[in-house]
């Protein structure tokens, strides 16, 4: 057993010594060096720890907060504005602004398609963020333009989704002025 | 005397040897110890035996990518304990999120729990994203594994978004209306596609059944199998190290 278990390692060792390899030109930094740590207890400790730390701020949250429950579906009343998940405001957002064939179906599949393709669109091989400042900026646009357009969506879209500053979330919502 | 103390001890060897075939290497007070353990142990297997301190730095990581898999985890469990208690029809489905609510035993706070997780596995995802993004992590030799992520980044999105649907309250289906409404301006396969998210022409019980079914077994297994290959992968293609 002794011996299986120092051979594992040492092919371990092997493969990662060819990873290294082939990995030589994109590699920011030499880990070689790096100590050298046997995962279990350490590493799964704090995987452990963060496990607990999830579990506990779940528990804490969930007894706060309520999850929402409004009136029971009622396919004939339509609350205004009428909003999709969170998450999804912001192709709402832009649905509202341009045309529905560009805002839901072409912008989308194009991000998501750009998205896949990222590793063989950036040409640099350098890891360093001095070295990657384009990709970051880009990034970092995209990024706040996602937030931008769910945070708009949620909070400064009121009554038929027209601009509202005063929009506060969590707002009763109206069926043609009864609350729903 | 003598046949109690032989029982006593045959007994006690017997618990011996249930011990050892559960934990079969002791406590970890060595790295060889240690070391055997990860390698014969299921739920370890996964990690690596070895890993250099700079590829699990949490600064590095921020366990991002952990909690995310432990917030599907988190979502499966609580999951179960809903489905006891839910109807995928119109004529319940509303009346058991109440009872879930007001009446099960701990329904309120496990259905609290499956939707803040939900919530949290959406941002966790995307930050996970982020992370490997800004450390250039989806570089040679990782590119199929960010494409990987990137499909996983969608499932987690569809999943939330069926099970928007299932408490069947307004919130649900307005949301549901608009957001299956987007899918109706692609050309040609627009119409037929919401036809066939909705089962229909308006969200109603096929629709709830459908989301149901995709919401608890398809797009779980789907999932589940892309996160299977997704870990492998990292195994494979290597930790990408810290900065």
């Amino acid at each position: 057993m002794a011996t299986e278990a120092t051979d594992r390692i040492a092919a371990r060792q092997r493969v990662e010594a060819r990873r290294r390899q082939v990995e030589a030109s994109t590699t920011i930094r030499d880990d070689s060096e790096d100590e050298m740590i046997v995962s279990f207890p350490e590493f799964i400790f704090k995987e452990f720890i963060a496990a607990v730390a999830m579990t506990a701020f779940l528990v804490v949250v969930s007894i706060v907060l309520q999850a929402p429950l409004l009136g029971q579906a009622n396919p004939g009343v339509t609350p205004n504005p009428s909003k999709a998940p969170w998450y999804f405001l912001g192709l709402q957002e832009l649905l509202s602004r341009f045309p529905p064939l560009m805002a839901g179906v072409a912008f989308p599949t194009f991000v998501i398609v750009l998205m896949i393709l990222v590793p063989f669109l950036d040409r640099n091989p350098s890891r360093r963020p001095s070295e990657r400042k384009v990709a970051i900026i880009l990034f970092a646009l995209y990024m706040a333009i996602v937030v931008a357009l769910v945070i708009i969506g949620t909070f400064f879209r009121g009554h038929e989704f027209i601009w509202n500053w005063g929009w506060v979330l969590g707002n009763p919502q109206t069926c043609g002025g009864a609350a729903c | 005397m003598k046949v109690i103390r032989a029982a006593v001890d045959e007994m006690w060897s017997v618990m011996g040897q249930m011990t050892s075939a559960v934990f079969r290497h002791g406590l970890p007070m060595t790295d060889k110890i240690a070391a055997r353990t990860a390698l014969t142990n299921f739920v370890l297997h996964i990690h690596p035996v070895r890993v250099r301190r700079s590829w699990i730095r949490m600064s590095y990581t921020l366990c991002l990518g952990g909690l995310s898999f432990f917030l599907f985890i988190v979502l499966t469990v609580t999951g179960l304990y809903l489905m006891f208690y839910y109807v995928p029809s119109t004529q319940h489905a509303y009346q058991d999120m109440r009872d879930l609510q007001f009446v099960v035993t701990f329904g309120g706070l496990i259905r609290n729990m499956h939707r803040w997780a939900a919530h949290a596995m959406v941002i966790t995802v995307w930050l996970h994203m982020a992370r490997v993004f800004l450390t250039g992590a989806y570089k040679k030799p990782r590119e199929f594994n960010w494409g990987i992520g990137t499909l996983l980044l969608l499932i987690t999105l569809l999943l939330s978004f069926t099970g928007y649907l299932l408490p069947w309250d307004q919130l649900s289906i307005w949301a549901v209306t608009v957001g299956t409404n987007m899918a109706k301006y692609a050309p040609i396969a627009g119409p037929y596609t919401r036809y066939l998210m909705l089962g229909g022409t308006a969200v109603g019980d096929a629709t709830l059944l459908r989301f149901y079914v995709m919401h608890v077994v398809g797009l779980p297994l789907v999932g589940f199998l892309l996160m299977v290959v997704h870990f492998w992968r990292v195994r494979k293609d290597g930790f990408s190290g810290g900065l």
